[in-house]
This record gives C-alpha cells, sequence and structure tokens, in this order.
C-alpha cells in the first residue's frame, strides 16, 4: 500500500522532548506532522514500540467492532426467529381456547337436538376435539416452557371429553342426569382449564413482545461511534508521529466502520419499525380476533346451557353477556356484522324462552325447519365463527411470515460484519505496517 | 482456520447467553379454596300433623275467584321441575313433552277446570308449564306469575306462613340408593351405611337426617359428601366417588331409573316428606278446588294409576295409597 496525498505543509512540530534547535528560539507546537514520512520526534517510546502498540489498539478494535456489531446483529436475527416461533406458539394457544369453547358450544347443541342426533354436528364435535389435542401436542413440542402447563391442560381436556360422552350417551338414553354430566363439564371446563389457557396466553403474549423488541439500532450505532473515534484517534496519533497527517491502512477501516455501521443501524431500526408495525397491526389483529372467537364460542354455549337447563335461563344469561361485550369490543368491523346477525336471533331467543315458549326457541337455537322467522342461531353463528377464524389465520401467518422474511437478512448482515471486521483489521495492519516501512 | 472455527465457535455461545437459553415455565393457576358446604338452616318452627291439613275440598267455581280467573285466561300456569326423573322431566323421544308423576296431577286439574268450557280441554292450549327451580317455587307463587306448584314440594309448617298448600297427594320419605351389588348382600338400614360416603344436595336437611338416624341406632356415621343436587350426586356415585345417594324416594326412584347398577332397596323411611301442591295464599278457592280434583282421581283410580305407571317399578315395587285428607280441614 502506498500512502496517499500528504496534507498541505503544516508548521514543524517541536516534540517537547527533542533536543534544543539553532534558530529562531520560538517553537510552535501545532497538529500537523511535517510531510516526510518521517517521525518527527521520538518520544518517550520509540517509534517501532509506538507502532506495534498503535496496530494492536487498531486491529483490536475493529475485530471487536466486527464481533460486536455482528452479535447485535446475531442476536436481532435470533430475536426475530424466537419471536416467530412465540408469535406462532401465541396464535396456537389461542387456537385451543377457542377450539376448547367451540367444542363446548358444539356439545351443548348436540345435547339440545337430542334424541338420534345430527351426524353431521357430531363430526364436527369429534374433528374439534382431535384438533384441541393435536394443538396441545404441537405446543408443547414447540415451547419446553409451556410443557407443564400444557399437561395439565391435557388431564382437564380428557376429564370434559369423558364427561361429554358420558352425557351424551345418557342423553342418548333420554337420562336427565346427561344434561347434568354436560352442564358439569361446561363448568369444569370454565373453572379449571380455561385459567390454565389463560395463563398461557398471557405467558405466550410477554414472550412475542418482549421478543419483536429485539432490535438494537442504538447499540449499532454506539459500537460503530466508539470504533470510528478510536480509529480517528489512532490516525492522529500516527500524524503526530509521522509527516503524513492520513494513514490509507486506518482511513479504509474508518470506512468500513462507518459504512457497515450506518447499514446495519439503518437495516435494525427498519426492522424494529416493522416490528412494531407487526405488533400493532397484524399480531394485534389475531390476538383481538381469536379473543373475540374464544368469547363468542362461549356465548353460544351458554345459550344452549339456557335453553338445556330449562327454567334457570337467567343463570346464563349473564355470562352470554359478558362473552358478547368481548366479542363487540374485540371482534374487527369486518365479523361484526355477522356477529349482530347472531345477536339477533339469540335475542328471539330469549324473548321466546322468557315467554316460556321453549320449543320454538329451541326451533331457533338448533336451526330446526320452520323455526319462527327462519331464524338459525346455529347457522349465524358459525358464519361468524368461519370468518373469525380466518382472520386470526390471515394476521397470524402474516405475522410470522414477516418475521421469518426479514430476519435471513440480519443473519447475513451478522457474518458479513464479522468478515468485515476482519477486513479492517488487515487494512489497519497493512496501514501501520506501511509506516514501519518508513521508518526503517 | 482452526482458530476462526473456535471464534466463531466462540462467538455462538456467547450470542446464545445473551440470547436466553429458553423461558420460565408457564405458571399453573393456583388452586382455589375448597368451599365449606352450607348447613341447612334451622326450621322456624316444628312440623305437627295439623301442618298438614288443607282447606275442605270444593268443585265449585267462585265467582271472581281464581279458578274463574284462569278459566277466563284460558291457561292453567304450574311451575314444574323438567329434571325430575319420573316426576318431572322432558322426553327427547317425545318431542322435549315434560313427563312424570307430577305432571299427572297437573294434567288432571287442567282438565278438571276446562272441560266443561266451550272448547273443551286440550293440554298444550289449556296447560301451561313453567320450568322453575326448587328456590324460585314461593316467591313465583307469591307473585302470582304462577297459579300453582307441582314440584316435589314438601309441607311444612314454615312454608304455610308464605303459601297455601293442597291436601297430601303423595307421602315421600327419605330412602337412600345403594349399588345392586350392596343391596344384593343384604342392605337393611342406616347401620350398613357405616364408614361409607353418602351423597345428597349441598345444604339440604337429608343429610343431618341420616346423621341423626345413625345416632339413633347407635352406629357409626357414614361419610357426607355432599353435590350441587340430586343428578350431581347420581354423577359421583356412578363415578365411585360415593357409595349411596340419600333423598325422596321419588327423586330416587328417577336417578335407579337411570342407572341399572342404582337400587332403592326396600327400608325404614328416615323421615316423611308429604307433598303438596303449592298455591298463592289468597287462592283459597283454588286449593278447594285442588283438593276436590285430588279426591276424583283416589276415586276414580288415577291417582293408583300414575303411581303404578311412574314410580312403582323403581320403588322397588312397593305398593302405596294415596294418602287421606288431613283432618279437621283448615277454615279459611
Amino acid at each position: 500500500m502506498t500512502q496517499s496525498a500528504a496534507a498541505p505543509p503544516p508548521p514543524a512540530v517541536q516534540p517537547a522532548t527533542a533536543p534544543a534547535q539553532p534558530g529562531p528560539a520560538k517553537v510552535r507546537r501545532g497538529f500537523w506532522p511535517a510531510p516526510t514520512g518521517k517521525p518527527v520526534g521520538t518520544g518517550i517510546e520509540d517509534t517501532p514500540s509506538l507502532l506495534n502498540r498503535l496496530q494492536i489498539i487498531g486491529m483490536a478494535t475493529v475485530l471487536l467492532f466486527g464481533l460486536l456489531s455482528g452479535l447485535v446483529q446475531y442476536l436481532s436475527y435470533a430475536a426475530d426467529g424466537r419471536a416467530a416461533d412465540d408469535t406462532e406458539q401465541l396464535v396456537r394457544v389461542q387456537e385451543i381456547q377457542s377450539t376448547l369453547l367451540r367444542v363446548d358450544a358444539i356439545a351443548t347443541s348436540l345435547v339440545l337436538i337430542g334424541g338420534e342426533g345430527d351426524r353431521e354436528r357430531e363430526a364436527q364435535y369429534d374433528e374439534a376435539v382431535d384438533r384441541v389435542f393435536q394443538l396441545i401436542a404441537a405446543a408443547a413440542e414447540a415451547q419446553p416452557a409451556d410443557e407443564k402447563a400444557l399437561a395439565a391442560l391435557n388431564v382437564e381436556v380428557n376429564e370434559y371429553a369423558t364427561a361429554i360422552a358420558e352425557a351424551r350417551s345418557n342423553i342418548r338414553q333420554t337420562f336427565p342426569v346427561g344434561a347434568e354430566y354436560l352442564s358439569g363439564a361446561s363448568k369444569a371446563l370454565r373453572d379449571d382449564a380455561l385459567p390454565i389457557l389463560r395463563n398461557l396466553v398471557d405467558a405466550n403474549t410477554e414472550r412475542a413482545e418482549d421478543s419483536m423488541g429485539g432490535q438494537h439500532p442504538f447499540w449499532l450505532l454506539l459500537i460503530g461511534v466508539v470504533a470510528t473515534a478510536v480509529l480517528v484517534w489512532l490516525s492522529i496519533a500516527l500524524a503526530r508521529r509521522f509527516r503524513r497527517y492520513l494513514n490509507t491502512g486506518v482511513a479504509v477501516a474508518a470506512i468500513i466502520v462507518i459504512v457497515t455501521t450506518l447499514v446495519a443501524s439503518i437495516a435494525a431500526w427498519r426492522a424494529d419499525n416493522q416490528n412494531d408495525g407487526l405488533l400493532e397491526n397484524e399480531l394485534r389483529m389475531a390476538v383481538d380476533q381469536a379473543a373475540a372467537r374464544t368469547a363468542g364460542n362461549d356465548a353460544k354455549a351458554n345459550e344452549s346451557l339456557r335453553l338445556i337447563k330449562r327454567g334457570s335461563g337467567a343463570l346464563y344469561e349473564d355470562p352470554w353477556i359478558a362473552a358478547a361485550d368481548v366479542v363487540e369490543d374485540r371482534g374487527d368491523r369486518q365479523v361484526l356484522d355477522e356477529w349482530n346477525a347472531y345477536v339477533a336471533a339469540h335475542q328471539e331467543i330469549v324473548r321466546l324462552d322468557d315467554e316460556d315458549r321453549w320449543g320454538l326457541a329451541v326451533q331457533i337455537a338448533i336451526g330446526a325447519d320452520g323455526a319462527p322467522g327462519g331464524l338459525d342461531s346455529t347457522a349465524a353463528f358459525d358464519t361468524f365463527d368461519e370468518s373469525v377464524a380466518e382472520l386470526v389465520q390471515e394476521n397470524g401467518t402474516a405475522t410470522t411470515d414477516e418475521l421469518r422474511a426479514g430476519r435471513s437478512l440480519a443473519l447475513v448482515g451478522s457474518l458479513l460484519t464479522l468478515i468485515l471486521g476482519m477486513a479492517a483489521a488487515v487494512a489497519v495492519v497493512r496501514g501501520i505496517n506501511d509506516r514501519r516501512k518508513e521508518y526503517a | 482456520m482452526n482458530r476462526v472455527r473456535a471464534a466463531l465457535a466462540g462467538v455462538g455461545v456467547l450470542a446464545a447467553l445473551l440470547a436466553g437459553c429458553g423461558y420460565d415455565d408457564t405458571p399453573l393457576p393456583e388452586a382455589p379454596e375448597a368451599e365449606s358446604p352450607a348447613q341447612a338452616a334451622d326450621p322456624e318452627c316444628t312440623t305437627v300433623d295439623a301442618d298438614l291439613a288443607s282447606y275442605e275440598p270444593s268443585d265449585v267455581v267462585v265467582p271472581g275467584g281464581k279458578v274463574e280467573e284462569i278459566r277466563d285466561r284460558g291457561r292453567l300456569i304450574v311451575g314444574v321441575s323438567a329434571d325430575t326423573y319420573k316426576m318431572a322431566s322432558a322426553n327427547p323421544e317425545n318431542g322435549n313433552r315434560i313427563e312424570g308423576f307430577d305432571i299427572e296431577f297437573a294434567k288432571a286439574i287442567g282438565r278438571a277446570i276446562f272441560e266443561d268450557t266451550s272448547g273443551g280441554f286440550e293440554l298444550g292450549r289449556n296447560v301451561q308449564f313453567r320450568v322453575i327451580t326448587a328456590a324460585q317455587r314461593i316467591e313465583l307463587l307469591q307473585n302470582g306469575e304462577i297459579d300453582l306448584v307441582v314440584r316435589n314440594f314438601t309441607i311444612n309448617c314454615s312454608r304455610w306462613q308464605d303459601i297455601a298448600f293442597s291436601q297430601v297427594y303423595y307421602d315421600a320419605t327419605q330412602k337412600v340408593l345403594v349399588s345392586k351389588s350392596l343391596a344384593e348382600s343384604g342392605y337393611d338400614g342406616v347401620q350398613d351405611l357405616a364408614g361409607l360416603r353418602v351423597c345428597a344436595p349441598t345444604g339440604s336437611t337429608s343429610l343431618d337426617n341420616v346423621v341423626t338416624a345413625a345416632e339413633r341406632e347407635g352406629v357409626d356415621p357414614p361419610i357426607l359428601e355432599p353435590a350441587a343436587n340430586h343428578t350431581g350426586c347420581l354423577i359421583k356415585f356412578q363415578r365411585g366417588e360415593v357409595d349411596a345417594i340419600t333423598g325422596d324416594d321419588t327423586v330416587l326412584a328417577g336417578l335407579a331409573a337411570q342407572d341399572p347398577y342404582a337400587v332403592v332397596p326396600d327400608q325404614e323411611p328416615l323421615n316423611d316428606e308429604p307433598y303438596g301442591i303449592g298455591a298463592n295464599q289468597d287462592d283459597v278457592d283454588l286449593v278447594r278446588f285442588v283438593n276436590a280434583v285430588l279426591e276424583e282421581m283416589r276415586a276414580d283410580g288415577s291417582w293408583q294409576a300414575a303411581y303404578n305407571r311412574w314410580l312403582k317399578q323403581e320403588l322397588s315395587g312397593v305398593d302405596a295409597i294415596q294418602p287421606p285428607p288431613t283432618q279437621p280441614y283448615r277454615t279459611g
């Protein structure tokens, strides 16, 4: 490597320790060295030692820069991966919650249908139960921290499914104890299984939010600024000792550091903004719609229970109202029209039941032929459930896809930074070697 | 090259440490504290035979009275249960119509009120069954929302302070339901329940009665395991969580009918539970009319037919007769 252009000739620097020179006695201490390439003073440290020391400092600085900056980027890559996994787990446990309440809504409506039952509805029940068990197994595999809670949930769901099987068997024989099995199972589901699911949702929401805040543009910038400052100091130290104020190797290293820092910081800042956007939009939407779906199914199950526990309807109306409030509060506009169609059917059920026209209320609840006003509460609810489930799926997938798509850049960036750090170290070595040759 | 690999591995380890190796376990919810079972309320008065007396039967429709009001309305509104098998429960095989021993009385009263009217009697049109809980019985009679309650309603002195009753239409008794195997091994009464687990609804007097009976016999009392209601007790029984259920024989008959391994063996009753039909205190004419219907059912054998159809088989084939009215009648 050759030396770069010399700086305009500054006044010669007189080292403090230099012997007295003949001529004008007035010596001006200045910044710029004489453009000779020769050391302008000996200082307290001899030049080769100084060069060795500066070389070690320069190399260590840029290598450390490459390592730390690469590490921060790798952490961002890892955080985005974790965020994608955590988001997927959050959506998964919310699906368990929604599907479990869906199972209860179907089970209660099956009891209301009674008699020989409804094959299609029974198939939907079996399918939903299978789905719950599949999701529990998948969730336990995906997040070891959830294993204990999911194992406890598995026990509760098993007990629920057993009680429902007993309820169906008894109801098929027209025994009233079937309804007691059912209402007991529904109560146990809400008292024992849902609190576990609420803990799972809370824990995974916190994990997903924390992981999505794993971008650190400030730290990247800080590391770059510190490394640049050290290289500037190094250049000044070299310039003070030699008659050239710019060392090309050190300058190249500084440019590598600055450019890498700028690119990495901007990329991290953009990723941070993107994560904030995902958190506030797609993920929030997925979480809210899953909560709305859970509450909607809770309401539908309570509607059936009020009719099954004929004469005790009021006991189940308050939970219905509480669940409906959640749907209206968190449900997206896209699904509220469908929800309102179901609410209209439910209000007619309540009116008829309150007037003790229970049979007509049941006809609406199960969508029997010839139900009053052609109303079908189950069909209206199923339309809502399908739409809201689609929204959850769509937004959950969009969140995880976005997180995974962006993270590969961070990995490439972290490796590149590490390599560039090494390249900068080589540049520093060559730059200092040039001075060493000049000195020799 | 090895140094580079070692450096990269070091970076990996460092990154893993900084990133955190895992999360804390998701916490499990704390177990809720078990509720202590509610105790049965102490009675405000002691029921004596005179409390079982009702008003003298009369099928005269008093002008401006309750029976006339019901005729004018065209509907008799009766509060019933819908989940007490054999007494009053919805039958899914019959369009969820409510059927049972209690329902036979509601039908007979409806028929007696409307059969002489121009349109004649039609069950679906002239009798409205309103399914109510046990706790609603007195309140709904008092506020006039329903005309009668036929819902395994035990007559006692404190209830007479709030409402009126017909004469006793069934002498229910508190008995014990056990498993078929226990019955076959020679179940002979409360002395055979020592150390066994017995279920009854929380807060009911049935649990106290079984303990009192054990003390009277000088044997160890059974272990009490309350449930929310009798059907809840049947679930505990089927799951092997209790060995016996105690309650009114009518209710136990319904439970036994739902489980081939549960029986109500012939036994000495633990307590008497005389059932009456409830009415508003002011509707004395309606109570007299109901009593007249009950006497009509005695005379034409429809009471016996109802018993034989709904209860006899489940009560080990024990014969029963309609209780005679307690006399002297009440005045009012």
